[in-house]
């Protein structure tokens, strides 16, 4: 009988502690939205009503052409519909290149025996400890001596593939049955052919993961752009963003229109792909093997 | 006879193969990595000016003496250090209670975990220049803490004051990030065999006493890696600190290494000393790496 009581009673306390989880969790949760919940509103709102105390999260009064000052720049040039197609070929060419580029390395690594080969992905491996700020400037003299400062080029070449990469998909091809690719060898296939037609057909779900993230992570870069890319037209988005906040007639309203154009993409993008991010990614599995 | 004679010959075929697949790789890294790296090191000991058609010149350990003597590089190591310390903190312990408290969620993970994940998704940029109008004298963040304080009307300088410039940085740095480790930790704990909690739970062992025995020593791998992840992750940051000095905020005490090196390189042209910043926050880099290896290294010996 006491047993049965304690048992009602560490019962009572667990319902107990759970709800009160709950309750921290959603009070965090609303608190972690409050900022992309007044960027939506803000973007709406004439400047002057973003700073009225108290704020009025529905729009007083609407002004939806806060979205047109955002593309239109404090200029008048449309700069940012250019920097925002700027940003999706760069990101968009990054993300291609990194996963055909990482795949058929990681094949190389994963798949075929040679001398040095372990030094090889060592080596590789070790690029990742080099933070991009201790190469930035030797990258930037480098790009100058080329003659690619403001060009697709410039901004893509040294992103084209990272050690990250070679990794994740190494790791996924080291599984891949051999029996397949020794099959597809006495069948006479040349191994071009077996890579592109039966390795690299077979590894989309890494491919995907990987793209993606390059994707995210390039459209992100603002580092990389503000030294290439000082042109206005060359420009991304995150330098353009930049650029107007910083302008003296910035219009607050039609700065957050200008930040709510550049998030609706990777919210989009977040969104349809969740489950490779909440379920515990894909990627990070792989990074723990 | 003959089919042992062809397997050497195969397998040299093979190999080329190989090294074919494997060379785009061994050409790019040569070439964005390993070549930059050792010209950063190089340039560290000539007087190189950005643009100069003049032919740098060798001076030694000059321009390590200049970096290591002049107060701007020691304000910048302290305000990365400040940030560091500050992000990591919060982070941390908050990412690791919202995951113990997902985790013992029965509905509604996947809500809790996108919501918290959300400004994850956002560009640094678009996420400093949300908390840029929100800090404003007259803005959000002031309205938020006189409601809380009951102090209406009280400006806490946000963008203004050099303590609070910092803190600033350090609040959209943690609610930018949040939701990324949370998930990192859900995925650890994810990963500890339910068994072990009904054998603590058997022993009589209440659910404080459950997590610091039991979650937090098995965790260990991931709080390793997420350790070393925001330490690195906060060492490098840049866009938020480069958006407020943009947007006028002081800029001395969000100083910070990466903000000097890219001034230093791009305002003042002089990338003999920024290769010196560069060089030695590699360094610092490669130890924290180190760190990380022989704690993991530590932590699969313990299970």
């Amino acid at each position: 009988m006491t047993e049965t009581a304690s048992k009602r009673v560490a019962k009572t306390l667990g319902t107990l502690g759970r709800a009160s989880g709950a309750a921290v969790l959603a009070i965090s949760c609303a608190l972690i939205v409050v900022p992309l919940v007044f960027m939506l509103s803000a973007s709406f709102m004439p400047a002057l009503d973003i700073v009225k105390i108290p704020y009025r999260w529905i729009p007083e009064t609407w002004k939806p052409a806060n979205y047109v000052r955002a593309l239109a720049g404090n200029d008048g040039a449309w700069m940012y519909l250019r920097n925002i197609l700027n940003s999706v070929v760069v990101s968009g060419a990054i993300a291609a290149s990194t996963v055909m580029l990482s795949s058929l390395v990681g094949y190389g690594l994963a798949k075929f025996r040679f001398k040095g080969r372990d030094a090889v992905f060592m080596a590789m491996m070790g690029t990742m400890m080099i933070p991009f700020e201790t190469v930035m400037i030797p990258l930037y003299l480098i790009i100058i001596k080329l003659g690619l400062q403001n060009s697709y080029a410039g901004l893509i070449l040294p992103f084209m593939m990272n050690a990250f990469g070679v990794f994740v998909m190494r790791q996924y091809l080291v599984t891949f049955p051999d029996e397949i690719l020794d099959a597809a060898r006495i069948d006479g296939c040349s191994e071009p052919r077996i890579y592109w037609d039966i390795v690299f057909r077979n590894s989309g779900p890494a491919a995907a993961t990987l793209a993606v993230l390059a994707f995210r992570q390039q459209w992100d870069n603002l580092l990389w752009p503000l030294l290439v890319a000082q042109e206005e037209r060359m420009k991304t988005i995150p330098a353009y963003i930049v650029k107007f906040a910083a302008e003296k007639h910035a219009d607050e309203g039609a700065m957050m229109a200008v930040a709510a154009i550049a998030s609706i993409p990777v919210f989009v993008l977040f969104f349809s792909l969740s489950k490779y991010f909440l379920g515990g990614s894909a990627v990070y599995q792989a990074g723990k093997e | 006879m003959g089919a042992r004679r062809r397997v050497p010959g195969l397998e040299r075929e093979r190999a080329r193969w190989g090294w074919r697949f494997v060379a785009p790789g061994i050409v790019f890294f040569s070439i964005f990595s390993f070549y930059p790296m050792l010209n950063a090191f190089w340039t560290s000991f000539f007087n190189k000016k950005l643009l100069s058609l003049k032919s740098p010149d060798f001076v030694g350990l000059a321009n390590y003496v200049r970096v290591l003597g002049s107060p701007e590089f020691w304000n910048s190591a302290r305000a990365t250090g400040v940030f560091t310390l500050g992000v990591f903190i919060p982070l941390f312990s908050l990412s690791l209670l919202f995951a113990a408290l997902i985790t013992g969620l029965r509905r509604g993970r996947r809500l809790v975990q996108a919501a918290l994940y959300s400004p994850a998704v956002l560009s640094s940029v678009v996420a400093a220049l949300i908390w840029l109008l929100m800090l404003d004298p007259r803005g959000l963040a002031n309205q938020f803490a006189n409601f809380l304080a009951g102090t209406p009307g009280v400006d806490r300088k946000w963008l203004a004051d050099a303590r609070m410039v910092q803190i600033s940085t350090m609040i959209v740095y943690v609610w930018k990030y949040l939701g990324y480790f949370t998930i990192l930790f859900v995925t650890g704990m994810g990963k500890i065999p339910e068994s072990v909690y009904e054998a603590a739970m058997i022993d009589g062992a209440g659910p404080f006493r459950r997590f610091f025995s039991v979650t937090l020593p098995l965790l260990r791998p991931t709080t390793v890696m997420v350790t070393v992840m925001i330490v690195i992750q906060c060492m490098k940051t840049f866009s938020t600190q480069y958006l407020f000095t943009q947007s006028g905020a002081p800029s001395a005490p969000i100083n910070v290494i990466t903000l000097n090196i890219y001034n230093t390189a791009m305002r003042d042209l002089n990338i003999g000393r920024a290769s010196v910043m560069s060089t030695l926050l590699f360094m610092l880099m490669l130890g924290l790496t180190y760190v990380q290896l022989r704690f993991s290294r530590r932590g699969e010996d313990d299970l």
